[in-house]
């Protein structure tokens, strides 16, 4: 030991210079602080106007300080260090305002987009078979006719139920809206939470029984105590109800079972206390208050272009929601497609290869290509071409309609959602493909079985981050001549439609300046909470599945 | 050297030969060589190549196979890292045609079918012929539905329950994973994983089983429970074994194939004449190491 022989020259080990190195980490802290900082400047900004907290009084600041701020911010200080604090306060928040949203646009699409009747026939003949094959399959696995009986559920479904649309919704129509949706949302989320409760939560199975049995029991129950609030129509309770209370019940469970989340309750607490004891205080010292802009008012009125006060996103909303469900379904469908044949089915070599690359390397391309030239494809194809096929002229789908914008939004994000499919698919171990190959599966069976389970949550999240993308895409709609200002939502597939960005542009031209800063700004704010919220709920989908596969 | 490799095999061969009924003994070969002998070469023919060439693009990966594998016998296939034994066992099940620069040239029957026939359909090849890959890869979900997978893609649905129980037997692991078949099989740990994989191809209950080197990522605790498998398994199958372990092959196998550099067959014979007297100085050079 060096100790025991102190004859032995010490060595110098000397200095290695690091300057270069540490100049690059300062260069790249300083570039990532001014985006940071940039994003936060400009979201300060959009906030302080869209809620009008210009004319609050001191008062009002200071009391919100002491009631909320403070409090949640020594929330922030204690679960810094905690991940699994952090992890469950994120959940409970982002599943919140995620049923939030599912309701909002179920009822939208429910009762605004399709009649209740209609709902009731297509639940009749697609969507409950399906429900009901595939809770079937889920049992009775030996079942091998089940994949081809939803399959044909979701063709020869629809068929059948716009057939038979007017005996079906007549029959709906007898229920009456609470009634249908009693049947076709209560009942299968009751089925769902007792199946949830009892597998994922892992509670006892007569609780879980009791949680399916008290679904529809507070469903009825309920419905006497909100008659007496006019706000909320019996439909929107019963909506509300499975959107709503199954996901942010499920993660009140999930985080109440484990231990090491509990403080996470504190969040939600704090947040809800303070806001409650802030209105309290505020009420007492009479402090003035902020006039916000984007309030109850805002989000259910149409947009007024000469006074500022009255004016209101609902048509927008409405035709964004419109958008999104048609737009996921259609680059769900094929954009997922075209990624599963382009990596699974595709031949790699010779001549066809040659094809599959030449395919690869277009659809990376298009992804790069301005939106504004899509929307002149949109106008090209889907507005202003004229054809005659033998029988069936196609005059395209009309000018501006919720049809058209889907299609050509579609389109837009279609390589985006095709690549990020690929890239899911490509990153599952080939040895599990060989594994299966070997096990003599079929390649279907490879692929329904072991390349879509472990790309799925990838494939989500890139799915929904792209529809956030689409959501706020305002050039493309202007190309195809979608309206500025409407004053009404859209009514059907066919009818004109606006959407946020579209309206938040248009506002932006008002020569009142309660317009351009106050309207225009809680435009932008709503908007951006939907972005916000789809991508934490992307987020969550990829934590979740990412867990389950380890 | 070679009496070297002997001399330790019998002693790692004594523990195992007390539960097995095989006969053939390898590892004793110097002992009652007779006896061995009688036992090998008694196999009917299963697998059958006649000048079998594969290329990968341009370059050519085995050359000019011939071979005659053994019904219910463990064949080995030895030779240094490159030199296409894996390759001729990914043509016996036709993984190969997962390849798409990989072609493939000449017979190889099974059966008495060359199984390159246009008429062969490969998914229903690989329900007859198995496959343990070199690393276990396991799917990531449970135990259970690991064994299940096979069974439920083939339509083999009937009694699963007591088929996952026995397969999981056979591969000596039912005893470690009985309390827990819904737990992933990820959790397990390497050498569990193999066994997994063994119990998974033995499910659907192939006529062959073929190995890429079941236990090179394995203990030697772990190894010598799957060198154990193997032997009990070669009463009901077929095993071809791919191994970089040379006293493993001579422990295990009837038969040995020594491929050299190059994807040629240099030599195929008993394994205890490869071990111990073989015919090319090639072979000998390989097997005492002067030459990898
Ligand atoms: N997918 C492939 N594409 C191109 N060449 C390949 C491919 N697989 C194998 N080869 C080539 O074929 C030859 C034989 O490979 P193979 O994997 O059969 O060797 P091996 O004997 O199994 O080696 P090891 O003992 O290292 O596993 C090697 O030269 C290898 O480079
Ligand atoms: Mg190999």
């Amino acid at each position: 030991m060096a100790t025991q022989t102190p004859t032995q020259e010490t060595t110098e080990f000397g200095e290695v210079s690091r300057l270069k190195g540490i100049a690059f980490k300062y260069t790249s802290f300083a570039a990532s602080i001014v985006g940071i900082l940039a994003l936060g400047v400009l979201l300060a900004y959009v906030f302080w106007d869209a809620f009008g907290l210009e004319s609050a009084g001191t008062t009002w600041y200071l009391s919100y300080t002491v009631t909320l701020l403070v409090p949640l911010l020594a929330f922030f200080a204690y679960a810094r260090t905690r991940p699994d604090v952090v992890a469950g306060a994120f959940e409970l928040f982002s599943l919140t305002l995620g049923g939030v949203m599912l309701t909002v646009a179920t009822v939208i699409v429910l009762s605004v987009i399709a009649s209740p009747p209609v709902w009731f026939a297509y639940f009749l003949t697609v969507v409950g078979p399906a429900i009901g094959m595939y809770v079937y399959g889920q049992y009775n696995r030996e079942a091998t006719w089940v994949g081809l009986g939803i399959l044909a559920a979701v063709v020869v479904g629809p068929v059948v139920g716009t057939l038979g649309l007017g005996t079906f919704s007549s029959l709906g129509a007898m229920l009456g809206a609470p009634g249908i949706y009693f049947l076709s949302l209560v009942l299968p989320g009751a089925g769902m939470a007792a199946f949830l409760a009892h597998d994922r939560l892992e509670l006892s199975k007569r609780q879980s029984i009791g949680i399916g049995v008290g679904l529809p029991v507070l469903a009825i129950v309920g419905v006497p105590v909100v008659d007496m609030v006019p706000q909320i129509a019996r439909s929107v309770w019963l909506i509300g109800l499975v959107m709503f209370g199954l996901p942010v019940g499920f993660t009140v469970v999930n985080t109440a079972q484990r231990r090491e989340r509990w403080a996470a309750f504190a969040f939600p607490a704090i947040a809800i206390l303070g806001f409650l004891l802030g209105e309290f205080v505020v009420g007492v010292v009479g402090a003035t208050e902020p006039s916000p802009w984007l309030d109850w008012q805002y989000v259910t009125s149409g947009p007024s272009i000469s006074n500022a006060a009255e004016a209101g996103l609902y048509p927008a909303i409405i035709g964004s929601v419109f958008l999104i469900v048609l737009v996921s379904v259609f680059t769900f469908v094929f954009g997922v497609g075209t990624a599963i044949y382009l990596e699974e089915y595709a031949p790699a070599t010779g001549p066809l290869g040659t094809i599959t690359r030449l395919v690869n390397v277009n659809i990376s391309n298009l992804a790069g290509v301005p939106s504004v030239v899509y929307g002149l494809l949109g106008l090209g194809i889907f507005v202003n071409i004229n054809a005659q096929l033998g029988p069936i002229t196609y005059a395209g789908f009309g000018v501006g309609t919720v049809f058209t914008a889907s299609l050509t939004l579609s389109l837009l994000i279609l390589p985006i959602v095709v690549i990020s499919a690929q890239e899911a698919i490509r990153s599952v171990p080939d040895s599990l493909r060989q594994a299966s190959y070997g096990m003599g599966a079929t390649r279907w069976q490879t692929i329904r079985n072991v390349v879509l389970p472990r790309s799925l949550p990838g494939i989500l999240t890139g799915t929904i981050l792209a529809l956030g993308r689409a959501i706020g895409e305002t050039a493309p709609l202007i190309m195809i001549g979608a309206a500025t200002t409407k004053f009404s939502p859209p009514s059907g597939l066919f009818s004109k439609l606006t959407a946020m960005p579209m309206q938040i542009y248009a506002w932006a031209f008002q020569p009142s300046p309660d317009f351009r800063y106050g309207v225009v700004a809680a435009g932008v704010v709503t908007l951006l909470i939907v972005l916000l919220t789809m991508n934490s709920v992307a987020i969550l989908v990829r934590n979740k599945y990412q867990q389950e596969a380890h | 050297m070679t009496t070297e490799d002997m001399a330790t095999e019998t002693e790692a061969q004594d523990e195992a030969d007390e539960d097995s009924l095989i006969s053939t003994d390898p590892g004793k070969g110097g002992l009652d060589e007779n006896a061995d002998r009688g036992g090998v070469t008694s196999g009917k023919t299963i697998i059958h190549s006649r000048d079998l060439d594969v290329f990968y693009g341009e370059t050519q990966a085995l050359q000019h196979i011939d071979l005659e594998i053994p019904e219910n016998q463990v064949t080995a296939m030895i030779g240094p890292s490159g030199c296409g034994k894996s390759t001729f066992l990914r043509c016996i099940n036709r993984m190969n045609d997962l390849i798409d620069i990989a072609r493939v040239e000449g017979e190889l029957s099974f059966k008495g079918k060359n199984v390159y026939d246009d008429d062969v359909d490969p998914v229903a090849l690989r329900r007859r012929i198995g496959m343990v890959f070199q690393h276990p890869n396991p799917f990531p979900k449970s135990i259970y539905d690991n064994v299940a997978y096979g069974l439920r893609t083939q339509d083999k649905t009937d009694d699963m329950d007591a088929v996952i129980e026995e397969s999981l037997k056979k591969a000596a692991l039912w005893d470690e994973v009985k309390d827990r078949l819904d737990e992933s099989a990820l959790d397990l740990s390497g050498g569990q994983q193999q066994r997994l994989c063994i119990a998974r191809a033995i499910a659907v209950d192939p006529e062959v089983v073929l190995m890429d080197e079941p236990a090179s990522a394995l203990d030697p605790i772990a190894t010598s429970q799957i060198e154990d498998l193997i032997e009990e398994l070669s009463e009901e199958y077929t095993v071809v074994i791919v191994t970089h372990n040379m006293q493993q092959a001579a422990r295990i196998s009837d038969k040995t194939a020594v491929f050299l550099t190059g994807g040629e067959l240099v030599e195929f014979d008993d394994t205890d004449k490869i071990f111990e007297n073989p015919d090319s100085q090639r072979v000998e050079d390989y097997i005492t190491g002067k030459f990898g």
